[in-house]
């Protein structure tokens, strides 16, 4: 290949591999949202949730040297998390995004209290064991799809089944039937004999769970350490697909895929030599993402979110 | 069974009191000072237990913390002046019912065009700030009225547009600052614009003293915002739309117009705090200078209530521990982050009202028990408030002597000595301070029914049992890791990170004999046993 001239195949692939790798935390997290919000619960929690899955995930592979086990702890703090939003926000009828800010702020505090705790540093911690990856050798030769899914972690394949396990949980059981009723009339589902905090903090402890999958994807799924603050708005860029998706899994796939692209796009330049002349531009290349998100909300027409969102259920007003 | 008055409790007898005495507490100033005073104790108790499960020592933490802020304390004042910048922005816009947690990004803007006019345009000693603050100020409303367009007319969610916006405007300023901008001259680890004029430079209030005339400015804003919002028709308007964004329309106020502007004027507010900081503090753009001050903010707000008196509370508040956290790490070791982790919890404290009211009915009906029937509640009282100080002490004690004997169980790892022999040892202090909880436990509830005693025994039996249990089950298994393939070195190696399984232990056991304590006496109580 001569200097300046760009190997389109390879291109595609490289971006169509970074577009993965970084809509996957994206999409687990947004999923996670999906859950939450669809109960009528607002989660802008997320980003904390995947912060404190990110930490966990390290620490628990740092600690066993499986790193399952670190996605394992990632899950239970993740929907521990989850549980001290849903108290906060759906038993005690505090503002729900007051108490998704209070968990961000924690978590930013917390997580790098443990760096300094476990590694005896602030920044970045020792290397831990990643998630290996599944290796496909007849794929790898293959033009686009090689680069894709030749080498790809378990947890890119686990994202892509759960969009439709996730769907049909929401739209074909009866639990799934109760979420989206609690987020859309909740008195109604009360009034059905159904206990509409329990459906909430289940959702809301179900939506920490992802998020903290989706966290512990970015410190030992794609990554092999946790650095302070490693998530950079990743959480609230789930949100943003959530909103462009519609409340949908189908429709958090496309947008986390979109956001993925444009997240991705960094990455794809600092690997591809060809597109060295972009290099300076490497904080712009940053913005990239953020930008993008602006934007998406900008142009899209108004999405339509559950009706009852934000409001906390107050069966019986007085004692 | 004759069922008498104090059998009662705590559910039925006293409600009425309950009730008058909720009303009293649920009305005015007084309940929203204690709302806010008690969510900062119980923020700290809180903080103070997880320092104790990580190995800190959570008394010379807090003890430090004060002695550091109170021996300065126009490092209070000093730190407090950005705080009540954000602090205001986040509450006006809260006041419209927004959002806005972009106060870091709007701040960004602001220090920057501050830096920049102080830097390069010349103009008369008084003149010169007070241009640079009208500009920056501006310069943060726009970038605030950014994400108030797009909420009011796209209808885009101002928690996902401003956040977006902080990494854009800290992404900006930190390419001018080491870019086109970038001062080289001094040795700095970050980069950094050309120093200001000595003409912009705000002076400072008193010699050899941090506060500067920021602070005057902060509490001239906290006048401006509470004229503004109490006798203004945009004040009203944007309390209007706060209120009930429906209503408001119906009375001809155009909601659209009045959601922007909030987000503008509180972005311009927020670009207050970032000309305050360059032209008082740092004296040129310094990227990374800002240590969250807009997250803070929304610390500050909430903690306030967001009336812009209760921000100059919350930001002196926020600005003594902020004050004192350096002497907190220097002194006790423990790092500066843990302040957010104390933030963070009383974010959420505050978040749930309920939660305070819950815990005041409940110091009122024991209150009115014990003053109903003293003889009976007076033992049953202490040896829980007894049990829970032991509890939490003797949990300290285990913590601090584990990591005096890492050293010793990493010397004995060094000569070769069995590594189970110091194991134990460790584990010896943790099982005879768990078992004087036990003890207490079991003596206080040994007046109790059954089901109390056996509580209490099987948290006294299980807990040693569980912490003996894992370490020597770990270090049974290492070999089989090893031939599994898996390195157990980390756990081998590593004895200082011991202390946080056996700290999570700890809070597990102290949380079950808690749970049991209560469960025992609620059962007593109810079943109309005598503890």
């Amino acid at each position: 290949m001569q200097a300046g001239q760009i190997d389109i195949l390879l291109l595609v692939g490289i971006i169509g591999y970074t577009t993965l790798i970084a809509a996957t935390p994206l999409i687990l997290a947004a999923l996670g949202g999906m859950f939450s919000e669809r109960s009528g619960v607002v989660n802008i929690a997320l980003e904390g949730m995947m912060l404190m899955g990110a930490l966990m995930g390290a620490v628990g592979s740092y600690f066993t040297g499986n790193p399952w086990i670190g996605i394992f702890y990632a899950i239970i703090v993740g929907g521990l998390m989850g549980l001290i939003h849903g108290l906060v926000s759906v038993k005690l009828k505090g503002n729900q995004i007051v108490s998704g800010t209070g968990i961000i702020i924690f978590a930013a505090g917390f997580t790098t209290v443990m760096l300094w705790v476990v590694w005896g540093q602030k920044g970045v911690s020792d290397p831990v064991i990643p998630i290996p990856e599944i290796v496909i050798p007849p794929l790898l030769g293959v033009p686009i799809l090689g680069p894709m899914f030749g080498s790809q972690s378990p947890l890119v394949y686990i994202m892509f089944a759960l969009i439709p396990i996730c769907w049909f949980v929401l739209y074909r059981t009866s639990f799934g039937l109760r979420l989206r009723a609690a987020g859309e009339d909740p008195s109604t589902l009360d009034s059905a004999g159904v206990n509409v905090e329990t459906v909430r903090m289940i959702a809301v402890i179900l939506s920490g769970c992802l998020a903290g999958l989706a966290g512990a994807y970015l410190s030992i799924g794609f990554g092999s350490s946790f650095s302070r603050n490693m998530v950079a708005g990743r959480g609230f860029i789930a949100l943003a697909a959530l909103i462009f998706g519609n409340w949908t899994p189908f429709g958090v796939l496309i947008a986390g895929l979109f956001f993925g692209f444009l997240d991705g796009l960094k990455i794809a330049i600092q690997v591809t030599p060809a597109l060295g002349f972009l290099y300076p531009f490497n904080l712009w290349l940053r913005m990239i993402p953020y930008l993008g998100v602006i934007i998406a909300l900008g142009i899209i027409r108004r999405s339509v979110p559950p009706k009852a969102i934000g409001v906390p259920y107050i069966k019986e007003r007085g004692v | 069974m004759t069922k008498n008055k104090s059998n009662d409790l705590p559910h039925d007898l006293l409600k009425e009191d309950v009730q008058a005495s909720r009303d009293r507490l649920v009305s005015g100033f007084l309940q929203q000072l204690a709302w806010a005073i008690g969510s900062i104790l119980l923020a700290l108790v809180i903080a103070g237990l997880l320092m104790l499960a990580l190995g800190f020592d959570p008394f010379s933490a807090y003890f430090n913390l004060l002695r550091g802020a109170l021996s300065n304390p126009d490092q209070i004042l000093w730190r407090a002046t950005p705080l009540i910048f954000t602090g205001l922005a986040v509450a006006l816009a809260f006041k419209t019912g927004l959002f806005n947690i972009g106060a870091e990004g709007q701040l960004h803007i602001g220090a920057m065009v501050a830096a920049v006019i102080g830097a390069y345009i010349a103009l008369p000693i008084v003149i010169h700030p007070i241009v640079a603050i009208l500009v920056a100020a501006i310069a943060g409303g726009l970038w605030g009225l950014i994400a108030g367009l797009l909420k009011a007319y796209r209808g885009a969610h101002e928690v996902v547009t401003t956040i977006m916006l902080n990494y854009i405007a800290i992404i900006i300023t930190q390419w001018l600052a080491s870019g086109p901008l970038m001062d080289l001259t001094p040795v700095n680890p970050f980069p950094q614009t050309y120093p200001i004029l000595p003409t912009a430079a705000l002076p400072k209030l008193l010699t050899s003293n941090f506060v500067h005339m920021g602070f005057i400015l902060a509490l001239l804003t906290i006048l401006a915002v509470a004229y503004f919002l109490n006798k203004t028709v945009l004040g009203f308007e944007m309390r209007a739309v706060g209120f009930n964004p429906t209503a408001a329309e119906t009375a001809g106020i155009n909601s659209k117009r009045t959601l922007a502007l909030s987000l503008g004027i509180s972005g311009g507010i927020a670009g207050l705090a970032g000309a305050s900081e360059v032209l008082g503090t740092f004296g040129r753009f310094v990227a990374g200078f800002s240590p969250g001050y807009g997250f803070d903010g929304i610390t500050v707000a909430v903690l306030g209530n967001n009336s812009p008196w209760g921000v100059l509370f919350g930001a002196l508040f926020l600005g003594l521990l902020r004050a004192g956290s350096i002497s907190m790490q220097v002194t006790a070791q423990v790092p500066i982050e843990m302040i957010g982790v104390i933030q963070g919890l009383i974010i959420l404290f505050v978040a749930a009202p309920r939660l305070i009211i819950w815990l005041a009915d409940k110091g009122n009906i024991y209150a009115q028990w014990i003053e109903a029937d003293w003889k009976k509640a007076t033992p049953i009282f202490l040896t829980t408030v007894m049990g829970l100080i032991i509890g939490f002490a003797a949990f300290g004690i285990g913590t601090t002597q584990l990591l005096l004997l890492t050293s010793l169980a990493t010397q004995s790892l060094i000569l070769g000595l069995p590594l189970v022999a110091s194991l134990i040892a460790v584990d010896l202090i943790f099982i005879f301070i768990l078992g004087i909880i036990g003890l207490a436990a079991f003596i206080s509830l040994m007046r109790g029914n059954m089901w109390g005693t056996i509580l209490t025994l099987v948290v006294a039996i299980a807990l040693p049992i569980i912490v003996i249990a894992t370490p020597l089950m770990l270090s049974g298994l290492g070999p089989i890791f090893t031939s599994l393939g898996i390195s157990p070195t980390p756990f081998l190696i590593q004895w200082n990170n011991w202390r946080i399984p056996l700290g999570v232990v700890g809070i597990i056991g102290i949380a079950v004999s808690l749970a049991s304590f209560y469960l025992m006496r609620w059962k007593g109580v109810v079943v109309g046993g005598v503890i």
